[in-house]
């Protein structure tokens, strides 16, 4: 396999209903997102509506910014900080909503409360005509039930070999994230995700409908659960705190050992203007909220 | 060398037999590729001469080691006859080492074993491993081109293209001229492959011979070249291959593309003004892009050159140096590129080959990808209907 992960095609909707995490050991420090329906995802490629892009917290020049992306199925949250700065431009690159393509990795923010909510941390956006994202929409439908099969046929036969699978025209990464997702998500409603498609399958055939509303268990990037101790933190700490994990992730990524080396994040901070008490503070929240740990004295990880 | 004439007491074998008879063998066979070094031994440091490299005989290509050799250049394309030459088997592979009870001498091109084409295993193009020669080959000619290359002092032509018969599909580079003609079929006798960066390559030369033969049992080339998109996933786990088709969209792109500068001289990428090889030069301004394509199942590195780069970007080089004399930041240029690419989706034809950072298409076409919306409408709707 290449060093490259493919890029998933998914839905609003199988995002919105993704929970489970998987972290790479010390050796594979590559994060994954795994759905119940069979998608194992570090990057994806989206396509919909994209809304115009607001500022997450008030520094000025803001350098942290969101735009919703909405398909017929849901919506999800996509961001870009000054670390991705071509998808930043383009992120903010219209004030009116526009059909677009959508590259960039998951990112599962867990909140306080337990709860989780999914967001895109954009690595290029592009305006597209209607007819490419619809196209787009298609080959995304098209491999999410090609996906939906494959479970059915491991969970019908579950000591089919992978070879089996393999000649069925299955790449071997949709086997392993078959596998895995049956066996983390038992209780997935498969049938009815795959009656849900039927909204996409209509606006691929160019049949207009209303959109829906924010759907139940919708994205939320904020934590809502403020410790009583602690007063809710604002929108300026929570960009912050984003910004300061999206660094030990890079940072974690590029690292030999898989651990994020506390200096070279205070440093990138520093570079960007963020004194290292202000840094101090935000690292501390993020210990205390249970994001991040310090295993090693000087060197981070995700917790 | 040693006086030519040696009386040859042992049976001489084709190089196809070394390993199989005895420990001690006469053969007769020309250098394809030789190397001198030096050992050092271990126990008195004293300095100890060896050629290596490999010698063939059109039946079988073996490595072989010469030590003590004459002080003069042993050059590539000799033939030489040897007469008590050792076996030894290395890997799995017959390997001839000549010691000073070897006698070695000059041969000539009539000395060689004289192949019957007939007696020669016929063979598919799917079966061809690096290092195989001695077969005969039935194929359809897909594609060739005729291009000047300069080797050393000397300019030749190569001839360069693909074959293909009805299990696989492969490159081709011949230093004759056979007048191969696209869309004819031929009979291929004595030819080699070679593998380099995972691309199999079937050699031809003066010893090679092609007869035309009748092709109704051949595929007709554009059921290769014309052939529909594969997952990337599949290329990618055979390992590549040559008249691939893949579609997806480009979901990045890697650098160095847009404006990109090349030494005149090896066409190298010129980096602060140094070739690699040519040291200082004066760089020739280039437009290229190196796309990351995706389908889902997996991702290709798409190298595009100039010409498709153009047509991608909407943009002529000329056009890519008058932007650049009004931009204070050249990296711009890429990220407009990037604007210009991302998202979109293409279909690319070529030779594509794996290595360790993936896989990796060289592509022959690169061109908007055409879906009709009403029939992947209809067809997803069946598939809805059918599962629910």
């Amino acid at each position: 396999m290449g060093l490259r992960e493919p890029a998933w095609r998914v839905t609003t909707r199988e995002l919105e209903l993704s929970t489970v995490e998987e972290r790479g050991g010390a050796s594979r420090v590559a994060a994954y997102l795994l759905s119940p329906f069979g998608a194992r995802m570090n990057r994806v490629v989206l396509a919909g509506t994209l809304g115009p892009a607001e500022p997450i917290g008030r520094d000025e020049p803001a350098s942290f910014w969101r735009a919703r992306l909405a398909d017929s199925l849901g919506q999800v949250s996509v961001t870009a900080g000054s670390f991705q700065p071509r998808a930043m431009v383009q992120l903010r690159a219209s004030s009116a909503d526009r059909p677009a393509i959508v590259v960039g990795k998951v990112h599962l923010y867990v909140g306080r409360d337990g709860g989780g909510s999914v967001s895109i941390r954009a690595e290029a956006v592009r305006s597209v005509a209607e007819s490419e994202e619809r196209a787009a929409i298609a080959e995304t439908l098209r491999q999410t039930l090609d996906r939906l099969d494959l479970l059915e046929r491991i969970e019908h036969e579950p000591s089919v070999a992978d070879a089996a699978l393999r000649l069925g025209g299955y790449p071997a990464a949709w086997i392993t994230a078959a596998r895995e997702a049956l066996r983390r998500y038992p209780e997935a409603d498969r049938h009815g995700f795959r009656a849900s498609l039927r909204a996409g399958v209509d606006h691929v055939a160019g049949i207009r409908l209303a959109r829906p509303g924010p759907p139940e268990g919708s994205v939320r990037i904020t934590v809502d659960a403020p410790l009583p101790s602690r007063p809710e933190p604002s929108s300026t700490e929570r960009a912050a705190e984003a910004e300061f994990l999206g660094l030990v992730d890079e940072a974690a990524e590029s690292s030999e050992d898989g651990y994020a080396d506390v200096r070279e994040i205070l440093r990138r901070l520093a570079s960007k203007g963020v004194g290292p008490e202000q840094a101090e503070a935000v690292l501390g929240r993020l210990e205390e909220g249970g994001l991040l740990e310090e295993p090693i004295v000087g060197k981070l990880r995700r917790a | 060398m040693s006086d030519g004439a040696v009386p040859p007491e042992l049976p001489e074998v084709p190089l196809r037999e070394v390993g199989a008879r005895s420990p001690v063998v006469h053969i007769v066979g020309r250098i394809v590729s030789v190397r001198r070094r030096e050992i050092v031994r271990s126990t008195d440091g004293s300095r100890r001469p060896l050629l290596s490299g490999l010698l063939s005989d059109g039946t079988a290509t073996v490595r072989f080691t010469w030590w003590d050799p004459p002080r003069e250049e042993i050059e590539r394309g000799t033939i030489l006859r040897a007469v008590g030459a050792e076996v030894r088997e290395f890997r799995g592979r017959s390997e001839l080492v000549f010691t000073w009870k070897t006698r070695i001498g000059p041969a000539g091109p009539a000395e060689l074993p004289r192949i019957d084409p007939e007696s020669l295993p016929l063979r598919t193009v799917r079966e061809l491993a690096d290092g195989d020669e001695g077969f005969r080959l039935d194929v359809r000619v897909l594609t060739v081109q005729a291009k000047p290359v300069s080797v050393g002092e000397e300019r030749r032509v190569v001839h360069e293209g693909l074959f293909a018969d009805g299990a696989g599909v492969i490159a081709f580079s011949s230093w004759n001229d056979f007048g191969l003609a696209a869309g004819e079929s031929v009979r291929i006798v004595g030819g080699y492959v070679r593998s380099f960066r995972g691309r199999r390559q079937l050699v031809l030369d003066d010893r090679s011979h092609v007869a035309r033969i009748d092709g109704s049992a051949l595929p007709e080339p554009a059921r290769w070249l014309r052939r529909p998109p594969r997952p990337i996933a599949d290329v990618e786990a055979e390992g590549g291959g040559e008249a691939t088709a893949i579609e997806g969209l480009v979901v990045g792109l890697l650098p160095p593309s847009g404006l990109v500068y090349r030494c005149p001289e090896c066409r190298r990428a010129v980096v602060g003004g140094l070739c690699r090889v040519h040291g200082t030069v004066t760089g020739i301004a280039d437009l290229r892009a190196r796309l990351v394509l995706d389908d889902g199942t997996g991702a290709a590195t798409v190298s595009a050159g100039r010409a498709a780069t153009e047509q991608l970007w909407g943009l002529t080089l000329a056009d890519v140096r008058d932007r650049l004399k009004e931009l204070a930041d050249p990296s711009v240029l890429e990220e407009q590129l990037a604007e210009t690419v991302v998202g979109r989706r293409l279909v690319v034809r070529g030779s594509a080959s794996r290595d360790d950072f993936g896989l990796t298409v060289a592509p022959e076409s690169i061109e908007p990808a055409e879906v009709d919306l009403d029939t992947a409408a209809a067809e997803l709707a069946a598939r809805l209907n059918r599962g629910s």
